[in-house]
């Protein structure tokens, strides 16, 4: 071949290669602001109906398009939202009154009254028993009265106490009774409506949801008219829209992310703790971990405020019982300190020391929850050194539930547990109640216990509660660790208000003037 | 040539009814085998044993595995692939809502990579034993050596957040009504006329088709150099010399068609490994795709919705290798009579 035909081809074909790839910069694409503003999410909604299951990542979205009966505010009280008020009417708190606020519309203009709570929380659940809202609280209903179009009485087989916090919690929405109705399920999942400040416009899975105000909400009016969830799983990806400036809020970004974009002026970037606490969960039925003397230099080993400034820039709190600093049931006078020695004298009344170690299985997920991982590690470190090998196993959320739910852990497992409510029965109660199968401890007299704390008046309940926590942490029956922390970052130009919830409330945002 | 490619198609399909069913048999199989609950991802700490067993048995999972297989084929064969165990919508519905996104991104993918591999297999063809072929083929096998999911990362950097000029999340943008006649942006943004949605979309498909694509294209590069460097010693083309025809008319006329060939097969069992490679680009550009929803559907262990997803993924390939075959009898008129 020579050499001139051969240089003018490979002009040619280079000249195309320069082409191909300069096709590729063009047409930028313009991020709209003003009476918008794009949040970048990390998860999508995995179902329309919001009492189908407990997923909190989408309870933002939920509240914004269906508003809550009742909502837990920043400072963990539960206040008047779809219901204005809320009294139990006996002692033993099995019959709750609630009057809903008049005047409230669902998105197609419909009113929104107590037929469409009955059918909520008792009618729907009693005939679908695929919603998950009825292993929440639904299913201890036995009963919802209607007194009047605003006001009726939920009926209780037990004490339910804590159905005010439900009420406010994951699954409780009041769904459209008629609407359902009249399109039938599969047209409501794709058109969703509901009472709340904002109406879906469009959802597109897993790309984003598009909300627009709804004009007659029954509050104070959204100030930002449209907002757009942008589902962005990738942490890296969040960071990144908003940076380039394509996203306004970047919602659970990698802490060290948040640290660095604090130096951005532009941007204002937080690290705050929320209703989520990391606990090592020591099942009951592992031999090892039946000996108070291991669980207790488990407990003593590890160095909470280190886990805390290594991966949450030193904002997570250490805790040392199962709830959440300033909640009523928190325990101030107790503090398991980190004391290296000491748990290496009380692993050795079982028997184990650095030469002679306790080799278990340790479980943890990884990604689930930021940072999880490599706590499990750092746990790993710490036991190390007292003479603890724990052998450390990636799990899957899934998996984890699976063997937590047929108690097959086969050893100790990082948790992170999430309630948005203050109250302890959802903390203790739940974690520690040997009835359920999400409990590793299964030490049957707590199931009486509980049951019977549910039926006291509220002081002496969370004493009541007070006291298994103090004593769970004595005898280590469960490991808290740190209240878990959570990140946002967004433009300077926005007023914006964090829930210790850990929810996102577009509705109660506002663009600087 | 019509008849050839009729019976190809017929011939191909047939094969493919029993692969499909051996396929479906071993993808409920091994998920039912999983050692992971659906019901553990459902439900909240609350639930009570009898409430899981409860919700077990509304779902049907407490039957046994060949009645379980049984009654999702009969419902599979009539277009029904069930309901998805979280989001509780029928798995065609969300199949059918993002695939088409999917098949958009490959297929603008695939032609991306044509663009880049073809002048970039002739290119390297053409520096053969000439300065610069070193520093081309080292190029190319760092192309290579690049996934393209780090080539994601790098271009959303670079051409997103370091110069913000091209999007890097999403099908277009937030304030374009979806496509809803045939659900391929591209083509219905052009049918309907709206050409400003049409660039919206392209320019979001950009990033993710430009990422796959520069993991694709250093194969076909270096496939195509390796056929065309043989193709070269081949008696026609000495004849086209000794014609006296330029080499590049040699390359371009003669050559080219007959390098082509083992290129075409490359890229049938390549565009598989690409259609797959979307999961994780899509993932990382939150593109609403088939990849998207399969890594949700996952995390879920949402098994309808996981055994619809690979059923369509085993179709698409059986489709896309059909259509390679095809591209043969087309390209090759030996292999009609074959």
């Amino acid at each position: 071949m020579s050499t001139r035909s051969l240089s003018a081809l490979a002009r040619r074909a280079l000249a195309s290669c320069v082409m191909a790839l300069g096709c590729a910069a063009i047409a930028p694409a313009a991020h709209a602001a003003g009476n918008e503003l794009t949040i970048a999410y990390p998860v999508d909604v995995p179902s329309w109906d919001p009492t189908a299951g407990t997923w909190p990542a989408a309870q933002s979205l939920y509240k914004a398009v269906f508003d809550s009966p009742l909502l837990i505010n920043d400072k963990l009280e539960i206040t008047p939202r779809l219901i204005e008020s809320w009294k139990w009417l006996d002692d033993k708190n099995t019959r709750l009154d609630i009057v809903l606020r008049s005047g409230v519309t669902f998105q197609d203009g419909s009113k929104l009254t107590t037929e469409d709570f009955k059918y909520t929380f008792f009618d729907r659940p009693q005939t679908d028993k695929k919603l998950v809202i009825n292993s929440t609280f639904t299913n201890k209903l036995s009963n919802i009265e209607i007194k009047s179009p605003t006001e009726a009485v939920m009926d209780f087989k037990n004490p339910t106490p804590t159905a005010p916090d439900w009420l406010a919690f994951m699954t409780a929405y009041i769904l459209p009774k008629a609407y359902i109705e009249k399109v039938g399920t599969d047209q409501f999942l794709a058109h969703p409506i509901g009472a709340g400040p904002y109406k879906l416009v469009s959802y597109e899975r897993g790309s984003r949801a598009v909300l627009e105000a709804y004009d007659g909400y029954w509050g104070p009016k959204p100030a930002i008219k449209r907002v757009v969830f942008n589902f962005t799983p990738d942490p890296s990806a969040r960071v990144a829209m908003l940076e380039s400036g394509r996203a306004d809020v970047a919602v659970q970004i990698p802490v060290r992310d948040s640290e660095r974009l604090k130096s951005n002026s532009k941007l204002v970037s937080k690290v705050y703790p929320y209703t989520q606490i990391f606990i090592v969960q020591l099942p009951s039925y592992v031999t090892a971990l039946q000996n108070v003397h291991v669980r207790r230099a488990m407990q003593m080993a590890i160095n909470k405020q280190a886990l805390s400034r290594a991966f949450f820039a030193n904002t997570a709190k250490p805790i040392s019982v199962l709830a959440l600093p300033g909640t009523p049931a928190y325990v101030d006078d107790v503090d398991v300190k980190y004391d290296p020695k000491a748990a290496e004298a009380e692993l050795a009344k079982a028997g184990f020391s650095p030469s002679k170690p306790l080799e278990i299985p340790f479980m943890s997920a990884n990604g689930s929850t930021p940072g999880d991982y490599d706590m499990a590690r750092a746990l790993v470190q710490m036991w190390s050194k007292i003479g603890i090998k724990a052998d450390l196993q990636e799990v899957t959320l899934a998996k984890y539930m699976e063997l937590s739910h047929s108690s097959k852990l086969s050893g100790p497992m990082l948790y992170s547990w999430d309630n948005a409510t203050a109250d302890p029965e959802i903390f203790a109660g739940y974690i520690l109640n040997p009835n359920l199968p999400f409990s590793a401890w299964k030490q049957p007299e707590l199931a009486d216990t509980f049951k019977q704390l549910s039926a006291l008046p509220q002081a002496q309940r969370i004493a009541g509660y007070q006291a298994i926590e103090k004593k769970a942490t004595e005898d280590a029956w469960c490991i808290p660790l740190i209240q878990s922390v959570t990140t946002i970052a967004y433009k300077k130009t926005l007023n914006l208000n964090t829930y210790q919830t850990g929810y996102i409330m577009p509705q109660e945002y506002s663009w600087k003037q | 040539m019509l008849a050839v490619l009729v019976r190809q198609v017929f011939v191909r399909a047939l094969i493919a009814i029993p692969m499909i069913f051996a396929l479906s048999v071993v993808v409920f199989v091994v998920l039912r085998m999983l050692p992971a609950d659906p019901l553990a991802m459902m439900l909240p700490p609350t639930a009570t044993p009898t409430e899981v067993e409860s919700l077990r048995a509304a779902l049907g999972l407490d039957r046994s595995l060949p009645v379980q297989y049984g009654i999702w084929l009969s419902h599979a064969l009539h277009g029904d692939l069930g309901r998805s165990i979280t989001s509780g919508e029928t798995v065609t519905h969300l199949i059918a809502t993002t695939l088409p996104a999917t098949v958009e991104l490959s297929v603008v993918a695939l032609a991306f990579s044509l663009v880049i591999s073809i002048p970039g297999g002739l290119l390297l063809y053409a520096l053969n034993k000439r300065r610069g072929e070193l520093l081309a083929d080292s190029f190319v096998v760092l192309l290579i050596s690049v996934p393209s999911f780090l080539w994601g990362i790098f271009l959303m950097l670079v051409l997103g957040v370091m110069w913000p000029i091209l999007p890097f999340s999403d099908r277009f943008g937030a304030d374009i009504a979806p496509p809803k006649t045939t659900g391929f942006a591209l083509i219905d943004f052009l049918l309907r006329g709206d050409f400003q949605a049409w660039g919206n979309a392209f320019s979001h498909l950009m990033l993710p088709a430009l990422a796959l694509a520069l993991g694709f294209a250093p194969l076909i590069i270096r496939v195509l150099r390796a056929s065309l460097l043989e193709a070269a010693g081949e008696q026609y083309a000495m004849v086209a010399r000794l014609r006296g025809q330029s080499d590049a008319r040699i390359v371009l006329r003669h050559m080219f068609k007959n390098a082509v060939l083992p290129t075409l097969t490359l890229i049938g069992v390549q565009f598989g490994f690409l259609f797959g490679g979307t999961l994780l680009i899509e993932m990382i550009f939150s593109f609403p795709g088939l990849g998207n929803l399969m890594v949700q559907a996952v995390r879920n262990h949402d098994l309808p919705l996981i055994q619809g997803i690979a059923l369509v993924f085993c179709v698409i390939i059986l489709v896309i290798n059909t259509c390679v075959d095809c591209l043969y009898a087309v390209v090759n008129p030996r292999l009609r009579d074959a």
